[in-house]
């Protein structure tokens, strides 16, 4: 298994975007709703090489199954092409597209609905073999036996219905229907999440057996990194419908480079009892919605390591007080009238008085912040939580963006070439960032 | 399509209650009535003239009632007595109520039917693809459907009327052809308007609860699979979505059997029936002389009624088992 060959990879994704819209409806044209862009994938570069098994791992719900439908065609691009040995997939017809769905296979998640419930499982695997016409009858009857028989069933219980078998059991019949065309890629689609840890360890060692067996190469989506790190040989991190890593998986682990990639792996339950004690930075706050991704780097939201502006001199702590300060300064997410005592403050016509403004932003910061900040840091602050006297949000926001706006969320880092690139300010190849702050392990 | 399981279902539902049974035992002696009207009937339905000597209708069996008739030029009120001649009496033109009965149900059950098929290889189609595809598809199709279901059932119906006339085809009967009945009607009259019609303001049920599951079921990985080794659209209808759309049709098929019956029961009512010998005109029939010769009204009445009730009970029975989560033990 070759990770980096030099021949043309099997498949090649190359700026793949898949939007969902929303609003989209007759009745929300003749209303003038705008149609609303949901996100799904947006704009990912991948190459998977011939034999090897690629992870694709993140959240859910951050575009990987979508994804793994688009580029196999269930689902039609927004943007973007798929080569499959050296052909666009989106632009096949004809007897290439029948060739196209002949070689690509996919297992989906759920083993309950990915096999019809009406169809006994022998019809079920026989399937593609009547779609593409292979064989005579009995070779196909007889093929299908072998394939169960391949996959740990019994070839006398080809009469049954799906629902006399077990999640694994079922998973399995997906797997030779996936199979019975002999495919030479795989989109795997979290193949193990809704089976039993014991079935699991079943499950991915009959496709890893098969892989070897029929020269598979493979694609896993999975949210479970112990999957990942057991079956593949490269990882590709996802996150908010963009990759954010790609390594070979032994340095994805050993060695994360993407804070989102070290939060992932960091709140993977640990086995060793002093790993365990360690202080665990975990993934704090929600996902953003794909609907209004944040600018720049999409992690940033919830970065640990947002790259504060140069000769700044701040603690990552504080900084991203500040920032959360901004957030809700710039989503107007605060009460004004509540600041200080019951009426203390008129605030309905026109603002507080001059007077009583220091008395306010005092009043303001002692609830918005925790922290004492430095002297310069404190100034800026004040500085704009006053425009907030005169309910001038637009000010405000403004003064703390001058002061505090991230190179994170100007620009978003790209993925770079080759087999281990990251997406992170902090690593990029041409931005010239200091190695990464101590402060944070 | 009909797998040994649900076979096996449809078995252990129907053992374990009573009401299948009930329903089952009432729509197959409906059934044998109508297809043996001719041999079952003691007269010609649509022969007038069964008058006692006084010139009054018969009452039913076991049922005596007092006629007002016009002798010498005065109204006086006479004693009727029933006949074994005519076991459920006469109506007002001296027709046999009894033989109108059984050929009543003849016209009941083929509107009903003939009517649900029609609505069920209309709208299914419609449904499913609208369904299956959606999109501008689904938004135009469904449209329609929206706007004919904000009519009620019985307006759109006498409007349609209002456009194709009322017309019905004569079919021979073979019973009577066959020489097994002689002195009945050598032809049946079937409404084909009326069929249509009740078809017509029907389909959109059946295709919103197609559109329905076929939105579902495409979204289901069984059927992403299918795609994924190339399997064409119509297969997919034809082999996925149907078949696993087809419970609820089914249900919703008997219950319209039963609202197509009473829909042809009050076209008929207002005169809208194409034939004479249709329950629902018989009721109507009888609806002056409710009081004194209330069986007119109440023989065809019951026969809606008993009709109705047979067809539910069955479609509860079919709704139980085939669903497919109820897990039998079929081989
Ligand atoms: S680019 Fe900035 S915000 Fe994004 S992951 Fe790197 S440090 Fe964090």
């Amino acid at each position: 298994m070759s990770l980096e060959s030099t021949t043309q990879p099997l498949v090649r994704i190359d700026g793949l975007q898949k939007y969902f819209w929303e609003n989209d409806s007759i009745l929300d044209r003749l209303f003038g709703n705008d149609p609303v862009p949901v996100r799904a994938v947006d704009g990912v570069s991948l190459d998977i090489h011939q034999g090897e098994t690629l992870g694709l791992v993140g959240e859910s719900g951050c575009g990987k199954s979508t994804m793994g439908e688009t580029l196999l065609r269930l689902q039609e691009p927004t943007d973007g092409r798929v080569e499959f040995d050296g052909q666009n997939v989106y632009e096949l017809s004809g007897d290439e597209l029948t060739a196209f769905r002949h070689d690509a296979q996919v297992v989906f998640q759920d083993p309950f609905s990915s096999l019809d419930p009406r169809m006994t499982i022998g019809e079920t695997v026989r399937q593609p073999l009547d779609v593409h016409d292979i064989g005579s009858e009995t070779e196909r009857d007889e093929r299908v036996a072998d394939l169960l028989e391949r996959v740990g069933l019994s070839a006398d219980q080809l009469d049954r219905y799906p629902h006399e078998f077990s999640g694994g059991q079922r998973q399995r019949i997906g797997i030779a229907r996936a199979l019975a065309l002999e495919p030479e890629f795989m989109v795997l689609d979290e193949p193990t999440s809704a089976l039993d840890v014991s079935v699991q360890a079943q499950v991915l060692n009959l496709l890893d057996d098969l892989q070897d067996e029929f020269d598979l190469t493979y694609l896993l989506i999975s949210h479970d990194l112990s999957v990942v790190r057991h079956v593949c040989d490269r990882v590709a991190v996802m996150y908010l419908g963009e990759i954010v890593e790609v390594r070979p998986v032994d340095e994805l682990f050993t060695e994360p480079k993407h804070p989102y990639t070290k939060a992932l792996l960091e709140s993977v339950p640990r086995a060793s009892t002093d790993e365990r004690k360690r202080d665990r930075e975990t993934l704090t706050g929600d996902v953003p919605s794909p609907r209004d991704p944040p600018s720049g780097c999409r992690f940033r939201t919830r970065c640990p390591m947002v790259i504060p502006p140069e000769d700044m001199d701040i603690e990552q702590e504080t900084y991203r007080e500040l920032m959360h300060l901004r957030e809700r300064v710039e989503n107007r997410d605060l009460s004004l009238a509540s600041v200080g005592d019951e009426g203390q403050f008129e605030t309905d016509n026109g603002g507080v008085p001059d007077a009583d403004v220091p008395a306010f932003v005092a009043a303001l910061k002692a609830r918005l912040l925790e922290t004492e900040l430095p002297p310069r840091h404190d100034a800026i602050v004040e500085e704009a939580l006053a425009e907030l006297a005169d309910e001038n949000w637009e000010a405000a926001a403004e003064r703390l963006r001058t002061a505090y706006e991230s190179v994170c969320e100007r620009d978003n880092p790209s993925l770079g070439d080759g087999a281990h690139s990251v997406a992170c300010h902090l690593h990029g190849v041409a931005s010239e960032r200091p190695s990464e702050p101590d402060s944070w392990t | 399509m009909i797998s040994e399981r649900v076979k096996s279902n449809l078995k252990q539902t129907f053992a374990e209650s009573l009401l299948p049974k009930l329903g089952l035992v009432l729509l197959v002696s409906i059934v044998f009535m109508a297809l043996f009207a001719p041999v079952l009937a003691t007269h010609d339905p649509t022969r007038t003239g069964h008058y006692d000597e006084q010139g009054a209708p018969y009452p039913p069996l076991g049922h005596e009632y007092t006629a007002e008739i016009v002798q010498d030029g005065e109204i006086v009120e006479v004693p009727v007595e029933p006949t074994s001649e005519h076991i459920l009496g006469t109506n007002n033109v001296g027709q046999d109520v009894y033989s109108r009965f059984l050929y009543g149900a003849r016209i009941s059950l083929l509107v009903g039917f003939l009517g649900t098929g029609i609505a069920l290889l209309i709208g299914v189609p419609i449904g499913l693809i609208a369904g299956y595809y959606g999109g501008r598809v689904d938004d135009g199709l469904m449209r329609i459907a929206d706007t004919m279901l904000a009519f009620p059932a019985l307006v759109l119906a006498l409007a349609l009327l209002g456009v194709f006339g009322q017309s019905s085809i004569h079919v021979p009967d073979p019973l009577v052809i066959a020489g097994l009945a002689d002195g009945m009607p050598e032809s049946v009259p079937v409404p084909g308007t009326v069929i249509i019609v009740v078809a017509l303001v029907t389909w959109v049920w059946f295709a919103r609860v197609a559109r329905g599951e076929a939105l579902a079921i495409r979204n289901e990985e069984y059927v992403k699979a299918a795609k994924s080794f190339g399997t064409k659209d119509r297969t997919i209808l034809r082999k996925h979505v149907l078949p696993n759309s087809l419970t609820p049709i089914i249900v919703l098929a008997t219950i319209q059997v039963a609202a197509i019956i009473l829909l042809e029961a009050s076209l008929a009512y207002l005169g809208f029936s194409g034939t004479t010998l249709s329950w629902g005109y018989e009721i109507e029939r009888g609806q002056g002389i409710l009081r004194s010769r209330s069986w007119v009204s109440m023989v065809p009445g019951i026969g809606i009624v008993l009709t109705v009730i047979s067809v539910n009970l069955l479609g509860d029975w079919l709704r139980d088992a085939l669903d497919p989560n109820i897990e039998g033990e079929g081989r």
